[in-house]
């Protein structure tokens, strides 16, 4: 360990997430860690309960997506100037002790990138069947058009660099964003390592996730993407 | 010759409706140019036009004329989608903004929250990483 890491960030993307934002929020500073949330242009109280909490809340003035809530995340935590970031979901899933594992996989010389993984060893045992299916296709797909070889492709839970950080650019502003992450991060040629994370899944966190129609608006606009400049 | 005159009209806009779409979507500036100069081929040598309709199983050569203008419209609506999609593009891209300037001025107001030390940072994972690289 060489503790070159001195300003770890956790950015939360948040819509619409009262019920657990405050816990999840706290879990996080409990840890010990700066925690910015994307108040995503929520209905309910979720900006002011992650502020209550002990999060800096930036509010998108309306509804823009996941992807976009955490690019804006992201650029808040490299004005703060993080040289670590972690994203995190907002729905309770992920453990606060995960984000440790993560930033001791980024602390690695030449590693920019660290994914959580539900699928290696050690990790989540209880993933719905469904779920289960839903990923795997999501992971071929990924797997195909990327070359990566990667075990989980639709897991929030990751760390980054500043510098893979100042390598995304997220333009997918919905769901299709974690693909969009696995390309670029094959673009640009950074080295990544998968860490195994432990997933909860709860009632919540299950109808908060995603469906198979989701899969194909995911690749419509993927396909899109590639039709415009 | 009242209709050909206004459909040779009609295809003519197509034409630089398409020019004008090849600079921010190339691939519909370019089938809609090939299905308007198709058009307008066929609207002139409505023999050629019956004649491929025959060939291809279509029977007359207005229908395929008719087809052919489907086809453009379904491409201007694909274009229209896409532009949609890069107007969302810039106002996410404005909204993003405008909420970080909020965040700056907001800490500038109430000065930057309190750090706590990462208490996390010096354990060992578990279970150790493992390293994977992109297939050259």
């Amino acid at each position: 360990m060489t503790g070159r890491i001195r300003n770890p960030w956790v950015v939360v993307a948040a819509y619409n997430e009262a019920p657990m934002v405050g816990s999840v929020v706290s879990g996080i500073r409990r840890a010990g860690y700066a925690v910015v949330v994307v108040d995503d242009g929520s209905d309910d109280r979720t900006g002011d309960l992650a502020l209550l909490a002990g999060a800096v809340v930036v509010r998108h003035p309306i509804n823009l997506g996941q992807g976009a809530a955490l690019q804006t995340g992201i650029d808040y935590a490299l004005e703060q100037r993080a040289d670590a970031l972690v994203t995190f979901d907002a729905d309770g899933q992920h453990s606060p002790a995960a984000i440790a594992a993560l930033l001791a996989a980024i602390e690695q010389p030449g590693i920019d990138f660290a994914l959580g993984s539900r699928f290696l060893t050690g990790a989540t045992a209880n993933l719905p069947m469904s779920r289960r299916i839903l990923l795997s296709a999501a992971l071929w797909f990924t797997r195909a058009s990327t070359g990566l070889p990667v075990t989980d492709t639709h897991n929030g839970l990751r760390a980054m660099t500043a510098r893979g950080a100042r390598a995304i650019s997220l333009r997918q502003y919905r769901m299709a964003h974690a693909s969009e992450i696995l390309h670029q991060i094959a673009q640009s040629r950074l080295r990544f390592v998968e860490v195994p994370v432990n997933i909860e899944y709860s009632v919540y966190s299950l109808g908060k996730g995603q469906r198979i129609t989701d899969a194909l608006t995911i690749l419509i606009d993927l396909f899109a993407r590639r039709l415009y400049r | 010759m009242i209709a050909q005159l206004l459909l040779t009209a009609l295809l003519t806009l197509v034409l630089v409706y398409a020019w004008s779409a090849h600079r921010t979507v190339p691939i519909i500036g370019l089938l809609a140019s090939g299905a308007a100069l198709a058009g307008l081929y066929f609207v002139w040598v409505q023999e050629h036009a019956t004649a491929l309709a025959a060939l291809v199983g279509i029977g007359r050569g207005s229908d395929l004329i008719v087809y052919i203008w489907v086809v453009i419209s379904l491409l201007i609506m694909l274009n229209l989608h896409l532009k949609l999609r890069l107007q969302l593009d810039m106002i996410t891209r404005l909204a993003r903004a405008v909420a970080l300037d909020r965040a700056k001025e907001s800490r500038r107001e109430t000065g930057p929250p309190r750090k706590r030390r990462p208490v996390m940072l010096g354990r060992k994972p578990e279970v150790p990483p493992i390293e994977l690289q992109a297939k050259k």
